[in-house]
């Protein structure tokens, strides 16, 4: 697989490339970067205020102690790990930090961390939960009010022009990002469900104009490319943040092939463009609080919730749903048993991994893996 | 575990033993309006229920059946049927023993016998939930929604600035306040909608005025307890949050607050303590083992009183103006966001609304308890299913080490048992009153 596998400038995107990747580009632009968590507060304005925003990761499996001098240790296991880098001084490369309000646990995450290691900049971007008129209008007044600190940081006034361009360059990209999904919905895909994840995870990283390059030459890589060999189980993965692709590779081992996805490197972040509106605060409001699909935001009772992810497995053909879910990640936890019903009622099987942000035992999952593979 | 090593709370006011009288003619009227086939609506703390009362509307507390079930020990019974339902031992006790309670109460057509009161909860005709606090508790009742009864649902999603934004900002404050007075518009809306009726602002005025009146005594109640030796302990603190929950704006409730705030001073004049020979005054973090309040009784025969709980108060007391009485529910939300952050809430912005609960944030409200309640030690229930109000703990720990004060930290749960090592845990306790003994000893925590 690895000699058919696409390569930019000899990188791959795994986390500690990644950082690596991002002190050079600071070295070289003399922006500052902002470390992001969650996709709620728009990259765009932090681009457009002069400063290169980056996507922080955790470190999966690795030993998370270093955290508990501030937190508990039942708490969600992906948050544990990237506090614990923090302590360890390994995210000194930050210049500043943004955190929405997304789950409990990310929000507060952002308390801990700023208390017992200030940056010199931080934003706790605050988002409601219920789709609400009046909750939409704070989400459009909170954007005003991140792009104002990021802009006092930076000390770059960010112009509606300049916004609106860049959420251009953005679209552009998700549209080439989208170009590689569809890709995927051809009976015998030519591309890795592990190798495109890799590719988002560039996006955390790269500027967006350098990234629209990027994505260009993996496209022209991909149709290229002829069809793979035989046809394998058709997989959906949806779940927790993931941000390592060890569970594309087990299942890839286990033999299957993950066509696509509903998860927040994945899908949700590049399914739809930020629409164009005449105040591009609205179209950012659209994109990033109402469109965006995360079980933390309720989009009211009901499975009719769910049917976005049904319309997707028909539109790749899936066979079988992985769902994968942090320890202690409650807004996921909640959904399962409604959205295993729901799949199963239309004839989609599913199975659930539940992991402490380890994918270990590897070999277990994988077994797992295996006997549901088998199965479809 | 084994149901030996569980014991009931014994209390130590009259005031609250008078409540088994008072409540139970409560719950009778409750259940004669029920069986009319009056509407239900499942409430969740943190919505003003002061609003409840306005619409005279009959309401369960699902977190409350919780506690119930637990000191009952049937929680574990309903919490195994949501589990097996496929519902994750990590969540919330006191959701997945609602959610058992509702798969069983959708199978057999009527609330599960085992339920602790008669007729349980019954079934609710709507929802009323809150993001108050934490995100399950929405989450909760849209699942209920969607699993197990199709029925309508409001829910209030209080938000409060972080604590390094400046709340005093008049943009920032104009900010939240429009999101909160929106936020309870749209709940008027849905009840209004839902019940038939008008909301009558003059009934609502006069529900506050006697809310209010009770979450006064109840806060002059609690200053008592500074008092050396402490007159009220966890076992009475805790039972006395029902009144609030379900009489709020009642007479009755106000006089019962009265009645306790009389007694407890009266106790503080003749120098009457929980405990004889009081040697250990601790704060409480967390929510306590509802299955075992007997803890506490444990702990006071080992000379140790808990003087202050972070948790489930009955609301703060907050001066606000009630001549507009949606435009004073804001205004005390609000005024307690500006509280918490004044005394620092780095580990829990959200914790905004005091409808009902007060709850705790801010670690320098910590150092003006420690001195005022003449606090010893830190006891914090570290509850596995509600990381919500566990986190912070450690950062409290911390805190609190820098005043010299120790702190035990032990796991457990609030609704699930199945989660107590009573030997343990015991262990612990003991462990940590000696090391109090010992900072003591050493002159870093002051004599009684």
């Amino acid at each position: 697989m690895s000699s058919n596998r696409f390569q930019f400038n000899q990188h791959s995107f795994t986390t500690a490339e990644n950082e690596n990747l991002v002190q050079h580009l600071k070295e070289r632009t003399k922006k500052p970067v902002i470390g992001y968590l969650c996709c709620f507060a728009p990259p765009e304005i932090i681009s457009a205020a002069g400063a290169i925003p980056y996507r922080i990761t955790g470190r999966p499996g690795r030993d998370t102690s270093a955290a508990d001098a501030y937190v508990e240790p039942y708490g969600c296991t992906y948050v544990r790990s990237i506090l614990a880098r923090a302590a360890e001084g390994e995210l000194d490369f930050l210049d500043g930090l943004v955190i929405s309000h997304s789950c409990d646990m990310v929000q507060r995450l952002y308390g801990i961390w700023t208390y017992y290691h200030p940056l010199d900049f931080s934003y706790l971007f605050n988002v409601p939960h219920q789709l609400t008129p009046w909750a939409r209008d704070f989400f459009k007044r909170e954007l005003g009010f991140f792009r104002e600190n990021v802009e006092h940081f930076t000390g770059q006034k960010v112009s509606t022009g300049q916004l609106q361009e860049t959420i251009n360059l953005y679209n552009k990209n998700r549209s080439l990002i989208r170009k590689i999904y569809k890709l995927r919905k051809y009976d015998r895909p030519p591309v890795e469900g592990s190798e495109v994840f890799e590719i988002l995870m560039a996006g955390g990283v790269l500027p967006p104009e350098e990234y629209t390059g990027f994505l260009e030459s993996a496209v022209h890589d991909f149709k290229r490319r002829e069809a793979a060999k035989e046809k394998v189980p058709r997989i959906m993965i949806w779940g927790s943040i993931m941000d390592s692709p060890v569970l594309y590779k087990i299942i890839e081992e286990a033999g299957g092939k993950v066509v696509c996805d509903d998860t927040c490197i994945g899908f949700r972040t590049w399914e739809k463009d930020v629409p164009s509106t005449e105040d591009p605060y609205d179209g950012l409001t659209e994109h990033y609080f109402i469109n965006f699909q995360c079980p933390r935001t309720n989009r009211g009772p009901g499975v009719g919730r769910f049917n976005y992810l049904l319309e997707r497995a028909r539109e790749y053909k899936v066979d079988g749903v992985v769902g994968y879910i942090i320890s202690f990640c409650d807004p996921h936890k909640f959904d399962y048993p409604d959205l295993r019903d729901y799949l199963k009622e239309a004839g989609l099987p599913m199975v659930l991994i539940d992991d402490n942000y380890s994918f270990e035992p590897a070999e277990a999952i994988k077994t797992r893996l295996e006997a549901f593979i088998e199965m479809l | 575990m084994s149901q030996s090593e569980m014991s009931r709370a014994r209390r130590h006011l009259e005031t609250t033993k008078k409540m088994k009288e008072m409540l139970p003619r409560f719950f009778m009227r409750m259940m004669e309006r029920k069986f009319s086939n009056e509407p239900v609506a499942w409430c969740m703390v943190g919505i003003p229920p002061e609003l409840l009362k306005a619409f005279d509307l009959l309401f369960e507390w699902p977190e409350n059946f919780g506690t119930m079930c637990a000191s009952r020990q049937v929680a574990p019974h309903f919490i195994e049927v949501a589990e097996n339902d496929g519902y994750s031992p990590e969540l919330c006790s006191y959701v997945t023993n609602t959610m058992g309670y509702c798969k069983l109460y959708r199978e057999r057509g009527e609330a599960p016998e085992e339920s602790p009161l008669p007729g349980g909860m019954g079934n609710p005709a709507m929802l009323l939930g809150s993001g108050f606090v934490c995100e399950p508790r929405w989450k909760w009742f849209q699942s209920i929604a969607t699993r197990f009864f199709d029925i309508p649902i409001y829910c209030t999603d209080p938000l409060a600035p972080p604590w390094d934004i400046d709340p005093h900002d008049p943009r920032i404050e104009e900010h939240y306040l429009t999101l909160l007075r929106e936020d309870l518009a749209g709940q008027i809306e849905f009840l209004e909608k839902q019940t038939g009726k008008k909301l009558d602002l003059g009934h609502l005025r006069e529900i506050m005025e006697r809310s209010h009146e009770a979450l006064a005594y109840w806060r002059d109640t609690l200053a008592l307890r500074k008092a050396i030796p402490s007159p009220m302990g966890s076992t009475d603190y805790f039972h006395a949050i029902i009144p609030q929950m379900y009489l709020v704006g009642d007479e009755d409730a106000v006089e019962f607050y009265r009645e306790m705030y009389e007694e407890v001073k009266d106790r503080v004049e003749r120098n009457i303590g929980v405990v004889e020979d009081e040697k250990y005054r601790l704060i409480w973090f967390g929510l306590p083992p509802w299955f075992n309040m007997g803890l506490f009784n444990y702990l006071e025969s080992l000379g140790a009183v808990v003087a202050y709980e972070s948790t489930y108060n009955v609301g703060d007391h907050f001066e606000v103006d009630l001549s507009d009485p949606l435009e004073a529910i804001v205004r005390r939300t609000w005024q307690r966001a500006l509280k918490m952050h004044e005394y620092g809430s780095e580990t829990m912005p959200e914790l905004c609304n005091p409808a009902v609960f007060g709850g705790f944030s801010g670690s320098s409200l910590l150092e003006e308890l420690v001195n005022d309640y003449s606090l010893t030690g830190g006891l914090m229930h570290l509850t596995r299913s509600c990381r919500a109000v566990s986190f912070g703990e450690v950062h409290t720990r911390n805190m609190l080490a820098k005043m010299n004060v120790p702190s035990l930290i032990f796991e457990s749960d609030m609704a699930d048992p199945r989660f107590w090592s009573d030997a343990q845990i015991k262990t612990r306790l003991h462990a940590f009153l000696e090391t109090m003994d010992k900072a003591r000893q050493r002159g870093e925590i002051d004599e009684l």
